[in-house]
């Protein structure tokens, strides 16, 4: 119960940021709603018309009403670019960025978690010592340095990947089509591997390590299990935490595909609001960020649901208290 | 006090080599990029945004990185972009970490409803995706140095604030402030000389590490065009190459090259301090080299198990086993020269004080000690398998199959993510027989658990029936020998009994031999065939158990029986006077001399060597000839 009212507040408090900015903002806000070529030139008038077709000349709180039920329906405002609702902008572009992000945390969680697991395992040896100095080096260069130079090497010098975007041309079809989607997420997929993987890397090396002094292990091993053995049993209690890490690492990976999307031109929400940004195109910046925080909320909160399960103990006491 | 706050601040900060090196490489780092910064005017005669040069220029003559694609020099933008990227990082994260800690300090001096509503606040801030809120408010509060410092720095707060808070709250743990506010000290001199003092080395921490956040992003927000268009920054050369489509040209390697470095160097210059600082901050983060587990050199022996195959039946035959704790101060005897046997199908009781050594004889006995504990000496058999137990690899393969053992602690030896019926199944695999399932349910019926209760989690059972439980696993692939390190500890004394009665029980009908460990000297006696008493390490007395409980002969083996009431008649506890001995400060002659009622000068002069005198007991004092002298 206590957890939903956070996550409620959470999201309300962000629906409410979206919404007070703009309004915040130094200027008018009449200018965030038109492109920044026509905003110098738009006349009194037309400037009182647009305000009252926006209900913008309306109380603050009525304006807020609107805002709360236009965004129950959906309603995004329109682009100031495109001229196009922002919501149907947000749905042709929201795909890629799923695919970007999802395979990214997949695989960012199973080489992070199998390379910190071995490496908590044997702390202090060589491979240990290796991979967290190769972990420190990939999260101290920025993601649009470590995708340039992908770019660089793999699409221009080497001409293995198409430069930008995410899809082949027209045409193409079945396992063509799959093929070229493929090649064009490979380079964008690696750079926010490199760039997320850092932290999960980290909490499964200090959870193992913290696994490694417990008393069950002993026990293992003196039921006679073997190397490999024991550590199954480690990491199936190793597994918590990084559970947890994983999912809150979608914040951070959503923020990487901002860049990322960015530095391949890859179509999907991130690139969107850096074009955005550049033809300061508003209602489709907040649009994006808005649904990018939400699915960040909506994240965090299906890990603090998920952890009872894992965790038989936690499942135990929960239950008792309901 | 020694848990006074200021003087954990007092305590000296001496920084490990790791930390001294890193630290050092880091300062390193951190001061060519500030030179860069600072002495940017005198190292390039050119202005950052001035056209000083043809487009494109290649590295050389008086533009040592070039010009891009407007003709400004790119070396000049380097060293000014050094400014702007450090500027905006240390202004945004000294200012978030004031915040921070002025939101910590005022959460906990005001506790109740402020302290909830202020670390909601904290929770909230820290549950939005960062680099996604400081997009939209840059998008916002537009394009300028300050606007990017106010940005970072009213996103970066809230993870210093927690960091802080826990600090706030063990400060608040050791009562001075609750004591000084109860005694109406001002609250500015409350938080000014008990909070404050403690918390300003996580601080300098902090802003490092914050700084180091604030770099990447300030450099993610420029490379967005979020940068202010008049101060480039390192981020903001990138984003003008990325729409000018540098990768494309060869300018790549002086226009994207430079910056993505810089920022790399400083990046990890600024991890490496931090590191250094933190552990500065914070000597207690600092774990020494803890217990490794399953060390790959053990592991690759393991490959050859060398098991040699003797005649002796005996269950255990162990022969001068000595192990040390190796300390910086040299090594601390914890076992010295046991010679211990059990036969098959009997129970021996080993009984001592806690310190005595017994568990690390287990432990050793079965490979499993860890460091800093080292096997200096011993060897014997187990179930007629020659064991070498300075080698773990020769004892590794009898784990589970010659040798069950149920460790101290064992109501934790399951574990907690695993039902207990796959743990057992898990145990009777280890021996490759056939039907490990039916081996295990067999066990665990045998152990007196309900077939119900076989699929619950260990957590779910009572303290009686997880041993039960690891008794079972222990002894499901039926070894010969069954060390149990304190069976009963932690249970109630009813079922203390019922343990002890299932473990005679198996003993007779499975013919195990048995060493059971303990301090309760009465409650082995109930059970065990012989006893061995442990004192400082050494094994001081050793008989039949009716010959040593009727008629001790060692001092300490009678101290060790009246220290526990009998269970019927007078109750009355004597303990044995004196202290446990010091193992790094062992006397000279008798360990027990220090302590004993019937000291003899020769006690101090020479160690009382452990003796055959009569009917297999084996007793180590000088007074042992005098028995019947010492008998009650």
């Amino acid at each position: 119960m206590f957890t939903l009212a956070r996550y409620a507040l959470v999201t309300l408090v962000a629906i409410t940021l979206n919404f007070a900015l703009p309004r915040m903002a130094p200027g008018n806000v009449v200018d965030y709603l038109l492109p920044p070529e026509v905003a110098g030139s738009v006349s009194e008038a037309d400037r009182q018309g647009l305000l009252r077709q926006f209900q913008l000349d309306k109380s603050v709180a009525h304006q807020y009403g609107v805002y709360l039920s236009n965004l129950s329906r959906g309603d995004l405002m329109v682009s100031a670019r495109y001229g196009r609702p922002v919501r149907d902008l947000l749905l042709e572009r929201v795909g890629w960025t799923v695919l970007l992000v999802g395979s990214a945390l997949l695989i960012a969680t199973v080489i992070g978690v199998s390379l910190g697991f071995r490496s908590g395992w044997r702390r202090g040896g060589a491979r240990d010592v290796g991979a967290l100095g190769a972990v420190l080096l990939a999260d101290s260069t920025p993601p649009f340095f470590v995708g340039s130079m992908l770019l660089l090497v793999f699409s221009v010098k080497l001409g293995w990947v198409p430069t930008f975007g995410a899809r082949p041309w027209e045409g193409a079809s079945g396992l063509a089509l799959a093929g070229g989607i493929l090649q064009r997420l490979v380079l964008p997929l690696v750079t926010l591997v490199i760039a997320s993987v850092g932290p999960v890397f980290l909490v499964a090396r200090s959870a193992m390590i913290s696994e490694t002094r417990e008393d069950y292990l002993l026990g293992a091993q003196a039921r006679g299990l073997k190397g490999r053995q024991v550590r199954r049993h480690a990491q199936r209690n190793a597994m918590l935490p990084v559970s947890t890490v994983v999912l809150v690492s979608i914040g951070s990976m959503v923020g990487g595909a901002t860049v990322v999307e960015t530095v391949f031109s890859y179509p999907g929400l991130g690139r969107l609001m850096y074009e955005s940004i550049v033809a300061r195109d508003y209602p489709v910046i907040q649009g994006a960020a808005l649904l990018l925080v939400l699915s960040v909320v909506a994240a965090n909160f299906v890990n603090d649901l998920l952890y009872p399960l894992l965790d038989p103990r936690v499942r135990r006491s929960r239950s008792a208290s309901q | 006090m020694t848990s006074h706050p200021t003087n954990v601040n007092r305590r000296r900060r001496d920084l490990s080599p790791t930390a001294r090196v890193l630290g050092g490489i880091g300062v390193a780092l951190l001061g060519l990029v500030i030179a860069a910064a600072v002495f940017a005017p005198r190292l390039t005669p050119y202005s950052p945004r001035e056209r000083s040069g043809l487009p494109y220029l290649r590295p050389g003559g008086s533009h040592l990185l070039g010009t891009n694609d407007i003709g400004q020099d790119l070396f000049s933008q380097l060293l000014h972009g050094a400014r702007v990227s450090l500027t905006v990082a240390a202004i945004s994260a000294a200012i978030a970490v004031v915040l921070g800690l002025a939101v910590a300090v005022l959460a906990g001096y005001r506790r109740g409803r402020a302290e909830s509503a202020l670390m909601g606040i904290v929770d909230i801030t820290l549950a939005f995706p960062f680099l996604v809120l400081v997009v939209v408010l840059s998008t916002f509060l537009g394009r300028s140095v300050a606007a990017m410092v106010l940005v970072l720095s009213s996103v970066l707060w809230a993870r210093p604030a927690r960091v802080f808070r826990s600090q706030v709250l063990k400060v608040i743990e050791y009562g001075h402030m609750t004591t000084a506010q109860a005694m109406g000290v001002s609250p500015i001199r409350i938080v000014g000389v008990h909070l404050l003092p403690r918390l300003v080395p996580i601080a300098v921490a902090q802003i490092v590490r914050v700084a180091n956040i604030a770099v990447l992003i300030e450099a993610a927000l420029a490379f967005l065009g979020l940068g202010d268009v008049g101060r480039i920054s390192w981020g903001g050369m990138l984003y003008f190459a990325n729409t000018h489509n540098a990768v494309l040209t060869d300018a790549w390697l002086w226009w994207i090259v430079p910056p993505g470095l810089a920022l790399t160097v400083t990046i990890v210059g600024l991890a490496l301090l931090g590191y250094a600082i933190e552990e500065w901050a914070d000597p207690r983060l600092v774990t020494g080299a803890g217990p490794v587990i399953g060390r790959r050199a053990s592991a690759r022996r393991l490959a050859s198990p060398e098991v040699t195959v003797t005649s002796d039946t005996r269950a255990l035959v162990l022969t001068d086993l000595s192990v040390v704790y190796r300390s910086p101060h040299g090594d601390v005897p914890a076992v010295s020269d046991v010679d211990l046997d059990v036969a098959t199908g009997r129970i021996v009781g080993l009984v001592g004080e806690s310190g005595s050594g017994k568990s690390t004889l287990a432990l050793a006995l079965l490979g499993l000690h860890r460091p800093p504990a080292r096997v200096v000496s011993g060897q014997g058999s187990i179930a007629g398998h020659a064991v070498a137990l300075t080698r773990r690899a020769t004892v590794e393969p009898l784990r589970g199959r010659a040798v069950g053992f149920v460790p101290q602690n064992a109501m934790s030896s399951l574990n907690p993510a695993y039902r207990v019926l796959r743990q057992v199944i898990e145990a009777a695999e280890v021996s490759g027989l056939d039907d490990a399932s039916g081996r295990a349910a067999e066990m665990l019926e045998r152990v007196q658990i309900p077939p119900a209760r076989w699929s619950a989690f260990p957590h779910e059972l009572s303290g009686g029936m997880r041993q039960r439980v690891a008794i079972a696993a222990a002894l499901v692939n039926r070894p010969s020998l069954l060390v149990a390190d304190e069976p009963t500890s932690g249970l109630d004394v009813t079922t203390q009994l019922t343990i002890l009665e299932l473990l005679a029980d198996l003993n007779r009908s499975l013919g195990l031999g048995v060493l059971l460990i303990s301090h309760d000297l009465p409650m082995l006696a109930r059970v065990a065939d012989e006893i061995a008493v442990m004192y400082a390490g050494r094994i001081v007395e050793h008989g039949p158990t009716r010959l040593i409980i009727d008629n001790p002969s060692h001092p300490y083996t009678r101290g060790l029986l009246q220290s526990f009431p009998p269970l019927r008649g007078p109750r009355e506890l004597r303990g044995i006077p004196g202290d446990p001995p010091d193992l790094r400060a062992l006397p000279v002659g008798c360990s027990f001399a220090p302590r004993c009622a019937f000291v003899h000068d020769r006690c101090h002069t020479a160690r009382p060597e452990l003796a055959v005198v009569t009917d297999n007991r084996r007793v180590a004092c000088v007074l042992s000839d005098a028995v019947p002298e010492l008998s009650r």
